[in-house]
């Protein structure tokens, strides 16, 4: 490309100010993320634009949020922060993304909050203390649920368990089932099968050996369990490859 | 003999409320919610006011900016202050959630005044000399806005504040594609040659 003419003017100029506008169609906002990466023109034209679009939110009528709104946001991350800290001290958090400016939101996402569920970005936590034994902490990447609904497996080298809280109850003659997922092939059903407390909390042992295991799931299914999942997951938590 | 003094440990409400976004994001990443909390209390006005214009219901707001909020605390690390202010990010993550929400069915039909809206339209305090500065920084942005040429602010605002998509806009507007953009753009160039000079910007 003939970037440093003085003269060039790239063709996808024109869709900067629909991207920091949040008005691209997906998947054109995607091959624009891409283009960015590509194209030092069209990055700093699109920081110049990005600038002013951050400005609107100041325009808009100033309101006081409900006091609940902050206490069930406060609930969670007390909540979550505890259990972090239980996976102790050195607890890593998700890597800072550079690849690209904006973050489109993942499509996981989108299908998520069509069902009115809250999700997690996945964390994994690794415990350095050597008096207990090692804990990974992963916490779920889609609960379904109240919005403030979270999951975690807990992993020791022995023993492994989920943690849930703020979930539904499940539908009417049903139980929640543990799945396991590999890279490849159907989900593995587990003996685990569980209900939530009245506040939608559980915690249950997951059994087997977890190494080959990339998601662990839960699904809503009738009393007594089922070989095969017959409903979509309410709990996802993606394993990293460690 | 005078009593010892109790030391006030770090994380103290007292201790976090002097220290600046960036330095609380700091102890976020390090999982602590006491931190968080202040980041909350200085920016969850701003981002339910900005939630609540988009998706004009105080139920779906909540929920957009609860999952703002959360998603902000689980992915903390991953705030870059070379990109901005922490407001600036917060707004930013509670915009595209907004976005999200309207572009699920059945939001954008039902959505209008109807609900208790005269009852949330209760402004905000301003408690602090940030907010002062804000509060004028609101009133620049809603005088370059309302210097706009009348086009040019309705597809920035159907875009913006609506959801909508380009081709929707085009759609709705009975406009070719490439005049929407063109808009969008001369738009929000004209805002930048005005704010600039203001120094208004957040």
């Amino acid at each position: 490309m003939s970037r440093s003419e003085r003269d060039y003017e790239c063709p996808e100029r024109m869709q900067a100010a629909a991207y920091v506008l949040s008005a691209l169609e997906p998947e054109e906002a995607d091959r624009y993320g891409t283009h960015l990466s590509e194209c030092s023109q069209c990055r700093a034209d699109l920081a110049k634009l990005q600038t002013v679009a951050d400005s609107l939110p100041a325009s808009v009528p100033k309101l006081r949020a409900p006091v609940q709104l902050r206490e069930r946001v406060m609930v969670s991350v007390r909540r979550e922060a505890e259990l972090l800290q239980a996976a102790g001290p050195s607890a890593d958090r998700p890597e800072p993304r550079r690849e690209r400016r904006r973050l489109r939101v993942p499509q996981l996402l989108g299908v998520a909050l069509a069902v009115g569920v809250g999700v997690a970005v996945g964390v994994v936590l690794f415990s350095s203390g050597t008096t207990h034994p090692v804990t990974h902490v992963t916490v779920a990447q889609l609960v379904a649920g109240s919005p403030g609904a979270g999951a975690a497996l807990r992993q020791t080298d022995t023993h492994a368990e989920l943690v849930v809280h703020g979930m539904n109850q499940p539908p009417r003659g049903k139980i929640y089932e543990v799945w396991l997922a590999r890279e490849r092939g159907a989900p593995i059903a587990t003996n685990a099968l569980f209900g939530v407390s009245r506040s939608g909390g559980a915690s249950v042992n997951v059994p087997g050996d977890l190494a080959a295991v990339r998601r662990v799931m839960v699904t809503a299914e009738p009393r007594g369990g089922s070989t095969q999942p017959t409903s979509s997951p309410v709990v996802i938590v993606a394993l990293g490859s460690s | 003999m005078p009593k010892p003094l109790r030391q006030l440990d770090i994380s103290t409400p007292a201790k976090l409320r002097r220290l600046a976004d960036e330095e609380l994001m700091d102890l976020v990443c390090q999982n602590d919610a006491s931190a968080f909390e202040i980041v909350l209390e200085r920016h969850v006005d701003a981002a339910f006011s900005l939630a609540y214009r988009m998706v004009g219901r105080r139920s779906l707001a909540e929920d957009v900016v609860q999952e703002a909020l959360l998603s902000l605390w689980r992915t903390a690390p991953r705030y870059d202050r070379s990109r901005g202010s922490v407001r600036t990010w917060i707004l930013g993550i509670t915009h595209h959630r907004a976005v999200d929400a309207l572009r699920r069915d059945g939001v954008r039909t039902s959505r209008d005044v109807s609900d208790d809206a005269l009852q949330e339209q209760v402004p905000a305090p301003e408690r602090t000399d940030a907010e002062v500065i804000r509060r004028d920084q609101a009133e620049v942005m809603r005088a370059v806005l309302d210097q706009l040429p009348a086009e040019q602010l309705q597809v920035i605002e159907l875009a913006y504040f609506g959801g909508f998509t380009h081709t929707e806009i085009a759609e709705m507007l009975k406009l070719p594609i490439g005049t929407v953009k063109g808009r969008m753009r001369l738009g929000l160039e004209k805002m930048r040659n005005r704010i600039e000079p203001e120094g208004a910007i957040a």
